[in-house]
């Protein structure tokens, strides 16, 4: 009797509770990733002068930019806002900086481990560009900072015309929550109107 | 690969941990196998190379990231700022309350300072003196234009005068400025105003604000310097948006600002009760009036006081009149309490319930607004329809459409209520929209319920769309927490025609959701109109000019006193206010004979009279109307948005040579706000669960393998010998 009942939950229990978990992980990255294709669409329309297409009938939130990195082959639909809901579609555009296509301090979030994975790979001097419904502004990365979040209560709003780029650090941590967060800056360089 | 010998070697104390250790290992290794994995799905470019390593500094010195532009900053710069004491001294004579507070700035410091304090005041407060104290020597405050105050402050204080400056920034908001505090010493100002203390449902009351909540700044930044002490910069909605955000002390900070009260209540009648629900009072009761301390002596201000006092049952004042004579006119207050109708309406009622999310309602806040609006759904009755809307950046309903009240719906709404959690800006505007669109034209009674702190900085802005979109609802506001925005709430209510509350605590909840379910199921007085008589004068050279504010009398819900101010060159013997009590005319005559005199009346009329003319203002005859608010500002010393007081002392006493420090007074954070909720919003949290899912997940999978060995180990390796037959099939070359 108690064999059978060990049986069972060794050979069903276990590997299904790990199963889900793995389904869990997959799940955050699946939604990452189809997100993103769905919000191209969205995007499209934005660019074709439609204001806040929601990419999905039930979204709380909709795309309002493009922040691509040219030598690293990057592309990723920014969405407005960054509350959980939204960043786990894709890199959020701050609310209270400043909207992007304009003049001043743009700050963008990204999950460290899904959309904003590739800011480990960014190096002082690269080039980044944000596309806007207006716009196509280029930037250079001028630098690159960890912060602790315990000590630095918020992002520097100045008068710069900047991109401020935010992920959690470390990159490989396991668990999420941790203090660090990985800041990089990039100065404006020129900006192109759109065809 | 030492790990193999290592088994190898423990393998006499069984096989079981044989196995064991095996499949940790291989779980160890496919772990790591898998976190390779899963961080090249998004590793789109190349893997960096090693001698590519970012150049990274660790900011331990937020300076580091730009002089001044942080929205908030560490607590080592507030140690340079000015100490602030506050005494307030009340005295309280009916319905009038005198108020002076002293705000002493002390500088511990060696430099010389200005000290710059951003501080709440009631929002019907009319301030109408100011005096600098230095020492034994007292400089009277003069009433000037806004500029010219402040021009005449920024001279004296570039001279190395003392001088002092009043001014207000909202209704409730005022700044007070203070130049050349000497090192090591302190220097007061003095501030007094009057007011017009509440009178509801036959209890009096009064609420002195202590702290400013940080208010949500909406709209676009445009930087054009810091044009005040605060930490958000001006944006296109809210232009002054740094002159109304004093930087907040981080939790644990060692500051402390200190206020001491002291309050003279002469009511006028006996009295059954008087407490104060957020604060330990000390009530002395003399012959005649009650004299109240508070019973610490002082308070952080961090929380509005508020204070109760409730004549016996039936000794409830009716009517009242109060008088002052000055420069040939006579000034009025009335106050009649019309009476109460049984009858109930019985309309169906289309009741939409909009709820404050945002980062600032976060702690205690929230747990009273769930718990009120909870309490608000129990009150519906089948017939009625209902949405529930919360706002914080964005808006979202309940349900697309008001629905009808049945058992189904209201176990949703619960549900939804039950799990509203705070976080994120106060975008209200959108929410106030949301609430107004999509009015049914049938003639339910459509009534809106705002839940609050109204901690935002563009209140003219909503305070127009109410207005505009008004339609046939009515709006009533709900002030949540310990520092509410109480002329948010005041004026809200105002123009969506309803009336307010407050709630300070959790206990109070259940009484203060009664009161105002009470006024919004009842009928009210509506159309008031006063009718002032012919003036039965024999000098024939005075007309009926009588000037009485508010003009346009707000509805008056159950147990609302009607208030008005008047200015006559002769009052009327008697006046007659009629108005509509469900579906049915009623008026009433009062005789203004036998009013008591008081100091101040003209004060209050003049504070009237400013603040609705500031509701008519509009662009086309704004100049007009801001001057008129100048001229009865300037008649009556007033403090206004247009008006400041300043006090300039004689004799510099700054040498020249020697600079002027200036720092903004830190203010408390709110009692029971979530700081992180306010301030920690800047940076989101940006990892996900995936990797440690993942992690368990295998754990687990690997877990079960070890036990299927390991039963499968003890089935075939039961016996003594079997295991180095075992062993020697598995078991690697330690040398390989």
């Amino acid at each position: 009797m108690i064999h059978t009942f060990k049986k069972v939950l060794i050979v069903f229990l276990l590997p299904l509770c790990g199963l889900w978990f793995i389904g869990q992980g997959s799940y955050i990255h699946a939604k990452a990733v189809v997100a993103q294709l769905l919000l191209e669409t969205a995007w499209t329309d934005t660019l074709s002068g439609n204001k806040e297409v929601k990419p999905w009938p039930w979204a709380d939130t909709w795309p309002v930019a493009r922040l691509s990195a040219p030598t690293l082959g990057i592309s990723r639909i920014v969405l407005a806002g960054a509350s959980g809901s939204s960043l786990a579609f894709g890199p959020g555009h701050l609310f209270g900086s400043t909207p992007p296509g304009e003049n001043g301090n743009v700050v963008i979030s990204g999950h460290r481990d899904t959309h904003f994975s590739f800011l480990e790979n960014i190096k002082k001097g690269d080039h980044l560009e944000l596309q806007s419904n207006k716009k196509t502004s280029a930037y250079e990365v001028t630098s690159i900072q960890i912060i602790d979040k315990t000590k630095v209560k918020a992002i520097p709003a100045d008068s710069e015309n900047k991109l401020i780029l935010i992920t959690c650090y470390p990159f490989d941590a396991i668990q999420s929550g941790g203090p660090l967060r990985y800041m990089i800056t990039a100065r404006f360089k020129h900006s192109f109107i759109l065809s | 690969m030492s790990i193999y010998p290592l088994i190898s070697n423990k393998l006499r104390s069984g096989p079981r941990l044989f196995f064991a250790s095996t499949g940790l290992s291989l779980c160890f290794n496919l772990t790591m196998i898998a976190l390779v994995l899963f961080n090249s799905i998004y590793a789109e470019a190349n893997p960096i190379q090693q001698d590519d390593i970012i150049a990274t500094d660790i900011v331990s010195n937020f300076d580091e990231l730009g002089h001044g532009s942080l929205l908030f900053k560490h607590a080592k710069q507030y140690r340079k700022a000015a100490q602030l004491n506050i005494d307030v001294v009340m005295n309280i004579t009916g319905m009038i309350n005198r108020v002076s507070v002293t705000q002493s700035f002390s500088n511990t410091t060696d430099d010389w300072q200005e000290g710059v304090y951003v501080f709440p005041l009631p929002e019907n407060a009319a301030v109408d003196h100011m005096r600098l104290r230095i020492g034994e020597r007292i400089i009277e405050g003069q009433i000037k234009e806004k500029q010219e105050a402040k021009k005449v402050y920024q001279q004296a204080k570039k001279q190395g005068k003392q001088a002092a400056l009043t001014e207000q920034e909202r209704p409730n908001l005022f700044t007070t400025s203070v130049a050349n505090i000497p090192p090591h010493e302190t220097v007061k100002v003095e501030i007094e105003y009057q007011q017009i203390v509440d009178y509801d449902n036959g209890v009096f009351s009064l609420r002195f604000p202590m702290v400013v909540g940080p208010r949500y700044i909406p709209g676009k930044q445009h930087i054009d310097g810091f044009a005040g002490s605060g930490w958000a910069l001006n944006t296109d909605e809210v232009t002054d948006a740094a002159r109304i955000t004093p930087p907040i002390l981080p939790p644990g900070s060692q500051r402390k600002n200190k206020v001491s009260l002291k309050i003279n209540l002469d009511a006028g009648l006996s009295l059954e009760k008087v407490h104060s629900p957020y604060h330990d009072i000390e009530v002395d009761k003399q012959a005649g009036h009650y004299e109240i301390l508070l019973k610490q002596k002082t308070t952080l201000a961090n929380r509005d006081f508020e204070l109760i006092w409730q004549p016996h049952a039936g000794d409830e004042p009716k009517a009242a009149l109060f008088t002052e004579e000055m420069n040939g006119d006579t000034y009025a207050l009335i106050m009649l309490v019309p009476p109460i109708v049984k009858k109930a309406e019985t309309l169906n009622r289309e009741i939409i319930y909009v709820i404050d999310t945002s980062g600032s309602m976060g702690g205690q806040s929230i747990i009273q607004a769930r718990a009120a609006l909870e309490l608000a759904l129990t009150r519906l009755k089948p017939g009625d329809r209902f949405n529930v809307i919360q706002f914080n950046s964005f808006t979202s309903k309940l349900f697309n459409h008001a629905e009808s009240v049945n058992a189904a719906t209201l176990e949703q709404a619960l549900i939804y209520v039950r799990s509203l959690e705070a976080g994120g800006g106060t975008e209200m505007a959108t929410a106030l929209h949301a609430a107004l669109t999509n009015q049914s034209n049938d003639n339910s009674l459509r009534q809106i319920i705002f839940m609050t702190d109204g901690s935002i900085g563009n209140e003219q802005a909503l305070f127009e769309i109410i207005q505009k979109e008004l339609g046939h609802s009515r709006l009533f506001t709900v002030g949540i927490g310990s520092a509410p925005n109480s002329h948010f709430m005041r004026r809200a209510a105002n123009f969506g025609r309803g009336t307010h509350t407050h709630i300070g605590k959790l206990d109070e909840v259940q009484t203060r959701m009664q009161n105002l379910f009470e006024k919004i199921e009842n009928p009210i007085l509506k159309d008031i109109t006063i009718d002032w008589g012919q003036i039965n004068s024999t000098a024939k050279n005075i007309a009926p000019n009588i000037e009485s504010w508010p003009q346009k009398i707000s509805d008056l819900y159950r147990g609302e006193p009607l208030l008005i101010t008047a200015k006559a060159k002769q009052l009327p013997n008697e006046i007659n206010i009629s108005g509509e009590v469900a579906k049915e005319n009623w008026s009433s005559k009062l005789t203004l004979n036998g009013g008591q005199t008081r100091q101040g009346i003209s004060i209050l009329w003049a504070r009237n009279k400013i603040a609705a003319l500031m509701e008519q203002k509009r662009d086309n005859e704004f100049e007009s109307i801001k001057q008129l608010i100048i001229d009865t500002a300037l008649e009556h010393h007033l403090v206004s948005k247009f008006t400041s007081l300043v006090a300039v002392d004689v004799t510099p006493v700054r040498p020249l040579d020697k600079n002027l420090d200036s720092h903004a007074i830190p203010t408390h954070l709110p009692v029971g706000w979530d700081h992180n909720k306010v301030f920690g919003q800047p940076f989101p949290a940006t990892a996900t669960n995936a990797r440690l899912n993942f992690i368990i997940g295998i754990l687990l999978i690997l877990i079960t393998s070890i036990l299927i060995l390991y039963l499968h180990g003890r089935r075939y390796l039961g016996s003594p010998i079997a295991p180095t037959v075992g062993v020697r099939n598995i078991n690697p070359n330690p040398s390989s």
